[in-house]
């Protein structure tokens, strides 16, 4: 049997603030690494603007399309509420180079451009090998809860996928955290029926672990000018100012689970109170866990947000196993 | 008096199913206005019978000539679809249809042989030399409920290749690349090439002629028309004018058929023996589609059948075109690495097969059903299983729906689905036109939105 490929990284986010936007910038330079290969995206609320713009970090990061590579579509919810629509969305597409043309082209125009998630996230887990897969959640439940119960993505996220790690919920005190205060049945739904293991990064370990705003004009502009999650970054909010990382924790963790960038609470369960709180409790059988903070790590990772976040693309080519056969070679007939 | 019973069977009012009879020879007949009120008492009341059709094309197109860049009614047809510019307003083009199984998923390479085992029937093929698996066809799906009315449940045509066995894409048997049809997971019903033999199927009685007879009508060179001459002439004296008009057209275009099978094979008989080409197969590619699409036209004109698959050419084709000045075989040239000379005659080949198309349109338009076209009763669909050849790509399928189905499907229009739409979401769409009633096929994620009137 072909050596299974590095596992598949589904990212389901809302893309609300600019944490979830540098995960996915996080999990690219996984990716370039070879930690992990990005599936797909989907967007758990209805904005067409962050479903062009993570359309166009898709494409910066895989470069352009080619045979095995294509661009998969973002998956993008229809329902619900559409919510704020970030400048980090709309000014990198006004970014122009010197010949007055645009940097990044904006092909999701309608809602066309786009999949229904369910359907993305079934046609990309079939694609996978068992075992070989794992989900990050960085926004509310919404589409996860929907997939469970979608014919047959329940079955398959038990074959393919080893874990989901959630950014969300707050593991100690504090205040409800947005994703799940955001659809709290959904929230309730995943964690009580999610068929593999759960890891919850809770904002506790996001407001410890600061994402440093000045690498933008510093590692960011040292790899290229012209990267949309640096630019999104400066239009997110007035420059200089760091970030919370609990997205950009949750895929660290998810793809380096043995690196020790955190330490983890013993097996229990996860519960959602009616307020949208979370709570752990700790119990042999339970099959969640929550990341806890290591003040001795916090400098490795943010060395590792910076540097993979603001990686240069690396243009992965992902063939199908056996590709080598000569079907698929250009100049070569199929067999007669 | 023929022997075995009258030759022009009928009751008091003229049935749908009347038939003309002679020795060896059975011919269906159209619908004609004097039975209007058996239409009227058959299981739709007052109305004719949807029928589909599936041209398959293989090696995918160039989609820059097939796609518009817009959606809604059709205006100027892209050049991939310009021979059917007359018959814009009865076309539906639908974009961003995907089939999943087709792709590689855990398997591979071979998508040639795995697209066209997954069009039907919406499952990823066992990739097999030698153990096949597939599922029953959304096409026999349907058969096994509209083909208790007509004579043939389903028609299964090709052009190209028939052969079952041995291995036609990489790991892929000859029998995912060669059929479209599956009767069961491992049972294709594969297609007739030989239009000798298609005739024969759909005019003769399903017993075969004795040598005797066959050479003594070959020697003669009697059509098939001469045998039922006599229930014709019975048939005639009952009708109205306007029926004898449209059940002379009909016989003409039967006897247009037999013509050109008879030229096909004198030509075929003075060609290089060692051609590839069984007896009777026309040489020529054009002329060969326009024999199997006729008597398509006919089978459904006599409602003979309503359900017909046509795998015009079989995936991985190497067919040259030299009839167009293409000497190269068509899925080398279909892997073009983007050479602007290699496109170009991808598309003048994707081009011609879509003239040959136009031509049946234009028959099945011109072909009279109560106060419709035969066109409008019918929902012929004229696609690939690959998108992009070049690229292997199994999304965006080019797929266009033309008739209306009964007046069901608003056609003259462009609509583009959403990314990873399932083609089986067509599908189940497909199946409830022709009374079939299903929740789910294939992959299917529910039915195709936006094929209504409405």
């Amino acid at each position: 049997m072909a050596e299974k490929p590095a596992a598949a990284a589904f990212f389901d986010t809302d893309l609300a603030t600019i944490d979830t936007i540098l995960a996915l910038g996080v999990l690219h330079g996984l990716q370039g690494k070879n930690d992990c290969r990005v599936a797909v995206v989907t967007l758990s609320r209805p904005n067409l603007a962050a479903a062009a713009f993570a359309d166009a970090v898709e494409r910066y990061y895989r470069g352009p399309a080619g045979n095995f590579a294509q661009v998969p579509p973002i998956g993008l919810v229809t329902e619900g509420q559409a919510g704020e629509t970030s400048p980090a969305f709309v000014e990198p597409f006004q970014k122009r180079k010197p010949d007055g043309t645009t940097v990044y082209r904006k092909q999701v125009k309608s809602v066309i451009d786009t999949a229904d998630p369910n359907t993305l996230i079934r046609n990309y887990l079939d694609a996978q090998y068992p075992q070989n897969a794992f989900f990050v959640l960085a926004g509310p439940a919404t589409n996860l809860a929907a997939a469970l119960d979608f014919p047959g993505v329940a079955q398959k996220i038990r074959e393919k996928v080893r874990y989901l790690v959630v950014a969300g919920g707050v593991f100690g005190s504090g205040a409800a955290e947005p994703h799940i205060r955001a659809d709290i049945p959904a929230a309730r739904k995943l964690f009580a029926e999610w068929p593999t293991p759960i890891y919850a990064a809770g904002a506790e370990i996001g407001t410890a672990i600061e994402f440093p705003g000045a690498s933008i004009d510093r590692e960011f502009a040292a790899v290229t000018p012209d990267n949309p999650i640096a630019d999104a970054y400066r239009a997110y909010r007035t420059m200089p100012y760091d970030a919370p990382s609990s997205a950009m924790a949750a895929s660290l963790y998810a793809a380096r689970p043995k690196e020790g960038y955190f330490k983890l609470s013993g097996p229990g369960t996860i519960a959602v109170h009616d307020d949208g709180r979370t709570s752990f409790s700790a119990s042999e059988s339970g099959r969640h866990q929550h990341l806890i903070y290591d003040p001795q790590q916090k400098g490795r990772i943010v060395q590792a947000y910076v540097e993979l976040a603001s990686a240069k693309p690396v243009i992965r080519r992902f063939r199908p196993v056996d590709a080598d056969a000569q079907a698929d070679k250009p100049d070569t007939p199929v067999k007669k | 008096m023929n022997p075995r019973g009258p030759a022009f069977v009928t009751g008091a009012a003229l049935p749908r199913r009347s038939i003309l009879r002679g020795i060896g020879a059975a011919i269906g007949l159209p619908f004609l206005d004097a039975m209007a009120p058996a239409f009227a008492a058959s299981s739709v009341p007052g109305k004719p019978p949807v029928r589909m059709a599936f041209f398959y094309v293989p090696n995918g197109v160039i989609m820059d000539s097939w796609n518009t860049d817009y959606t809604g009614p059709l205006q100027s047809l892209p050049r991939a679809l310009k021979a059917l510019e007359p018959y814009k307003q009865d076309i539906l083009q639908i974009g961003n249809l995907t089939h999943n199984t087709g792709r590689a998923l855990l398997d591979g390479s071979g998508d040639h042989g795995r697209c066209c085992g997954s069009y039907l029937t919406g499952v990823q093929v066992k990739k097999s030399v030698v153990e096949i698996k597939s599922s029953v066809s959304f096409d026999q799906i349907v058969a096994k409920e509209a083909g208790k009315q007509t004579r043939f449940p389903s028609l299964e045509l090709g052009m190209d290749d028939a052969r079952q066995a041995g291995e036609c894409d990489t790991g892929y048997s000859c029998a995912y690349t060669n059929n479209l049809a599956w009767r069961s997971e491992t049972q294709p019903l594969p297609p007739i090439l030989n239009p000798r033999a298609l005739f024969e199927r759909m005019f003769g009685t399903g017993r075969a002629m004795t040598a005797e007879q066959r050479a003594q009508q070959m020697k003669d060179r009697r059509s098939i028309l001469d045998f039922v001459s006599e229930g014709t002439r019975q048939l005639e004296s009952g009708l109205g004018p306007s029926d004898r008009r449209k059940l002379d057209e009909y016989l003409s275009s039967i006897r247009e058929v037999e013509r050109q099978l008879e030229v096909a094979e004198k030509d075929n008989s003075q060609i290089d023996p060692h051609m590839d080409k069984p007896y009777g197969v026309p040489a020529d590619f054009s002329e060969h589609f326009k024999l199997m699409s006729s008597m398509i036209a006919i089978a459904f004109q006599a409602d003979l059948t309503r359900v017909v698959t046509f795998l015009i050419t079989r995936e991985g084709s190497q067919r040259p075109y030299r009839e167009i000045g293409i000497a190269d075989g068509h899925h080398p040239l279909t892997h073009h690495r983007n050479h602007a000379e290699l496109m170009e005659k991808v598309r003048k080949i994707n081009e011609y097969h879509v003239q040959q198309f136009a031509g049946f349109v234009e028959k099945m338009k011109s072909s009279r059903e109560g106060d419709r076209s035969l066109l409008d009763n019918c929902m012929i669909v004229y696609g690939a299983g690959l998108s992009d050849g070049n690229a292997h790509l199994h999304e965006d399928l080019p797929t266009i729906i033309v008739g209306r189905g009964g007046n069901t499907i608003k056609s003259g229009r462009r609509i583009v689905a959403r990314r990873e739409t399932p083609m089986c979401n067509l599908f189940l769409s497909m199946m409830e036109r022709m009374g079939v009633h299903m929740e789910r096929f294939g992959d299917s994620t529910g039915r195709f939105q936006g094929l209504d009137l409405a």
